[in-house]
């Protein structure tokens, strides 16, 4: 304080430091302070919901954990350790395969395996950086994979007609993963590197696509001597169950459900007066019942109005069913993605001289689906979650396989532990696909956020 | 992309033409599918038809008046089992309507209640809630139903070892179902009634007309207070008048089971408390988001006009919000109607079990059965889409 004179020109105006904000505002404390215990009623509701938690968590671990018993052979055995104070884990584990593969042969359950082994590969490059055609990629494994999948599972005897779509499939898989290790090696296509090792590159562009197509016959051909040597045993559907049904009843659900939406929401849109009629009639009369009235009118109307000599199977039937049902709300979500979509962008695409399909193709669809991947894989969730009622047709899906067990005499009456296997297995699959939606929304920026 | 210049030149075969030319190319078209449509209908019917003819069987509704010989374990109407087919339709239908109406108030009121938690400022509340969300939406409906019926319902001890619920030997809970009084109305109280009418419409008209004075005049009158008492307090008093003309039969326990009062069997229970557990946590959602949707700026602007938080909410905050949720909550209502018809799984007599199940096994009328139960979901689904249209005409923005 010596420098009170105001004469002295060097010495300007020195604020103090600031405090510290007080203790209990920051840090652990006062986030407490601030979330949890801000008036009496906060404390209070803390309180309860701490008391909630309690009770939940602790009976739930007592249940499951501390009183459980892991190993028996029947029930019997676990009510005479624990009654109904401990879950019968023991239930769950002895049936574990039942509930994934139903009841297929054991010996043959590699088939399973592999087809959804083959088909996770399929789908792997679309995570892998650097790899372009990635659509076209994913449209080989909706449409192509199928065959060789369906065989896999099915076996017997093979057409022609299956036997060149199985050579396809193989070819595809063969190309998609040459493809993609070359874009992740070398950074370029497939295409390039076929083109420029034949000596093509120097000839003109309309000529590239012979060696290749030269290329895609060898392989064909390697494909087709070496499946013709397949020798698999027939599966009858019958005896596909758990949740390799679920899986596929849902999986070919949502592959045909997203294309035909999009067809049936563009129709609906349509300024064509009948193809505008048709579509909305279908749409609405599939989305105002139940899905369960739509699976009863396959299963009994369906032989009524075949031929008499086809006799579909029952899972066939209940696929049928499950995909108009969810192509007629998949046509409202993408509906509601292209009416979010402004006229500008389809004036824009007209007035540069787009045709019909290359506007909805290269600028509308990819916007409005961008927009849209929330409610289409919250489509896809509900669509997972409604194939359990096939259950109630009869068809051995997950649900009526945890249900079954309780009609075995050695695990009679055993209901909670696998309904909570269930429902925790359901939970996972539902959960990593909601997780992962909210993820491509972010990376994406898609949805709402996004515009 | 070259130019073509379309249309004036007949150039080109004729069939070029027709693709090529925007005049013509949508009639082509639409003949296309319309004669594709036309086709699958035909073949559809003449299969049919000849599958019909093989089986011995005729179509037409004719069979709806003949007996169904099958007895159905729970409805509202008298039924019995000598009763015609359309009469189970109409039990199927009484039945459906039953449970899907108290399940939509049951879990509209729980979702609002869980949606506000979502939202609160208390931290553990707001997890406690989104956890309820998240691990009840991510789980399928059917397989919680299976849960309340098969892991609660099915082991409550049997009719003498009745839970006493709420502790009054009034509501009993057994593995047969819910216990609870019936209403036994005495001789006069259709007067209780008829005076619980009108007040209510007295109550309406003293609304309007005090929201017609406010408009007019600024003044304010007491006339939701008004109305309560209205409502309350002038049938009570014709009820005690009459001399309390309404008794309850309380369910009481005799040999093996309870007799006397009303009761829902324990299928019922379990579609019901799954519905609305499982519903509740969309109306959450719904809920949460329309709050959120209404800005910030818009309670602010309430604040600085002076408003106290309990009237922003109330005439600021809510109005805007609720724009937001009824559309997806009526819907949700329509899913909650649809989403009945998995009592079937657990054997309770809804419309699709009686109807879909039952009758359509001893009958043998596939198409017929199929054709009247979509008729009646269809009949819910596009007046509930009605009544939505006439909601949203009447709330929207009125842009001026």
């Amino acid at each position: 304080m010596t420098h009170l004179d105001a004469s002295s020109s060097d010495v300007s105006f020195q604020p103090k430091p600031s405090l510290p904000p007080p203790p209990n505002t920051v840090g652990a404390i006062g986030w407490v302070r601030k979330n949890l215990f801000s008036s009496p009623l906060n404390a209070f509701l803390t309180f309860v919901s701490l008391y909630v938690i309690w009770v939940v968590v602790s009976n739930t671990f007592e249940w499951a954990i501390v009183n459980a018993v892991w190993e028996a052979n029947s029930r019997r055995e676990c009510l005479d350790k624990v009654g109904l104070s401990g879950a019968c884990w023991a239930g769950v584990s002895h049936w574990m395969k039942n509930f994934i593969y139903g009841r297929y042969p054991d010996e043959e359950i590699w088939r399973v395996n592999l087809g959804f082994g083959i088909l996770i590969l399929w789908m792997l490059p679309f995570w892998l950086p650097r790899v372009t055609s990635k659509i076209t990629i994913g449209a080989s494994a909706i449409l192509i994979a199928p065959f060789l999948l369906g065989h896999l599972f099915a076996g017997g005897e093979k057409g022609l007609f299956l036997q060149v779509m199985i050579s396809v499939a193989i070819t595809s898989f063969i190309f998609s993963w040459l493809h993609t290790l070359l874009c992740i090696a070398t950074g370029k296509p497939l295409w390039t590197t076929i083109v420029t090792a034949s000596g093509f590159a120097a000839k003109p562009d309309a000529t590239h696509k012979y060696p290749v197509l030269a290329v895609f016959l060898a392989v064909f051909i390697g494909a087709f001597i070496y499946q013709s040597g397949w020798e698999i045993t027939a599966q009858s559907t019958n005896l596909w169950g758990g949740l390799f049904v679920t899986l596929v009843i849902s999986g070919i659900g949502i592959a045909v459900s997203l294309p035909a939406g999009i067809i049936l929401a563009l129709g609906r849109r349509s300024k064509m007066p009948v193809i505008r009629v048709v579509c909305v009639a279908f749409i609405e009369l599939f989305r105002s019942v139940p899905l369960i009235t739509v699976l009863f009118m396959a299963v009994t109307m369906v032989p009524l109005f075949l031929p008499a000599e086809i006799n579909p199977v029952k899972i066939v039937q209940a696929i049928i069913a499950v995909c108009i049902f969810s192509s007629a709300y998949m046509a409202e979500t993408v509906r509601g993605g292209l009416q979010a979509i402004s006229k500008g962008q389809y004036e824009a695409a007209q007035a540069l001289g787009l045709s019909y399909w290359k506007m909805m193709s290269l600028i509308v669809m990819p916007q409005a689906l961008k927009m849209m991947i929330p409610n289409i894989v919250g489509s896809f969730i509900g669509l997972l979650k409604d194939t359990t009622l096939v259950s109630i047709v009869g068809l051995y899906d997950l649900l009526l396989m945890l249900k079954a067990v309780s009609q075995n005499p050695q695990w009679n009456g055993i209901h909670t532990e696998p309904l909570v296997f269930g429902a925790a297995l359901y939970f996972v699959l539902c959960f990593i696909m909601s997780k992962y939606s909210q993820h491509l929304e972010r990376t994406l920026g898609a949805g709402a956020a996004g515009r | 992309m070259a130019v073509v210049d379309r249309g004036a030149s007949g150039q080109g075969s004729s069939f070029s033409v027709i693709v090529n030319d925007e005049r013509y190319r949508s009639i082509f078209y639409q003949i296309i599918v319309f004669a594709a449509v036309m086709w699958v209908g035909w073949y559809l019917f003449s299969n049919t038809s000849q599958n019909l003819e093989e089986r011995g069987m005729s179509a037409g509704f004719g069979f709806l008046s003949s007996t169904a010989g099958f007895s159905i374990s729970f409805s509202i109407i008298p039924y019995e089992a000598g009763d015609s087919y359309l009469w189970v339709y109409l039990v199927g239908i009484t039945n459906t309507l039953l449970l899907s109406f108290l399940a939509i108030v049951a879990t509209t009121l729980l979702g609002f209640f869980i949606g506000i938690l979502r939202l609160s400022k208390n931290w553990m509340v707001a997890q406690l809630a989104s956890w309820y969300v998240e691990i009840l939406r991510n789980t399928p409906l059917l397989l919680q139903i299976l849960f309340w019926y098969l892991a609660v319902f099915a082991i409550l001890p049997r009719p003498k070892n009745s839970l006493d619920v709420l502790g009054l030997e009034v509501f009993q809970l057994n593995n047969r179902g819910f216990y609870f009084p019936a209403p036994l109305p005495g001789d006069l109280f259709w007067l209780t009634m008829v005076t619980l009418l009108v007040s209510v419409i007295v109550a309406y008209c003293i609304a309007v007309w005090a929201k017609k004075r406010q408009n007019a005049t600024g003044q304010r009158f007491p006339a939701f207070w008004t109305a309560v008492g209205i409502i309350i307090g002038v049938p009570l008093l014709m009820f005690l008048v009459t001399g309390s003309p309404l008794q309850w039969e309380i369910p009481v326990l005799k040999g093996f089971n309870f007799s006397g009062g009303s009761s829902v069997p324990p299928a019922f229970l379990a579609v019901f408390i799954a519905l609305v557990i499982y519903h509740a946590c969309f109306i959450a959602e719904m809920v949460r988001a329309g709050i959120l949707s209404v800005s910030h700026g818009q309670t602010e602007a309430s604040y600085s006009l002076g408003l106290k938080p309990g009237l922003t909410l109330r005439l600021v905050i809510i109005p805007q919000a609720m724009r937001a949720i009824v559309p997806p909550l009526i819907s949700n209502w329509m899913n909650v109607v649809k989403n009945s018809s998995l009592a079937i799984a657990v054997g309770f007599p809804d419309l699709v079990a009686v109807f879909m199940q039952t009758s359509l096994n001893q009958s043998g009328h596939a198409i017929e059965i199929v054709a009247m139960v979509m008729f009646f979901y269809m009949t819910v689904s596009l007046s509930i889409s009605a009544a939505l249209n006439y909601y949203n005409k009447l709330v929207q923005l009125k842009e001026r």
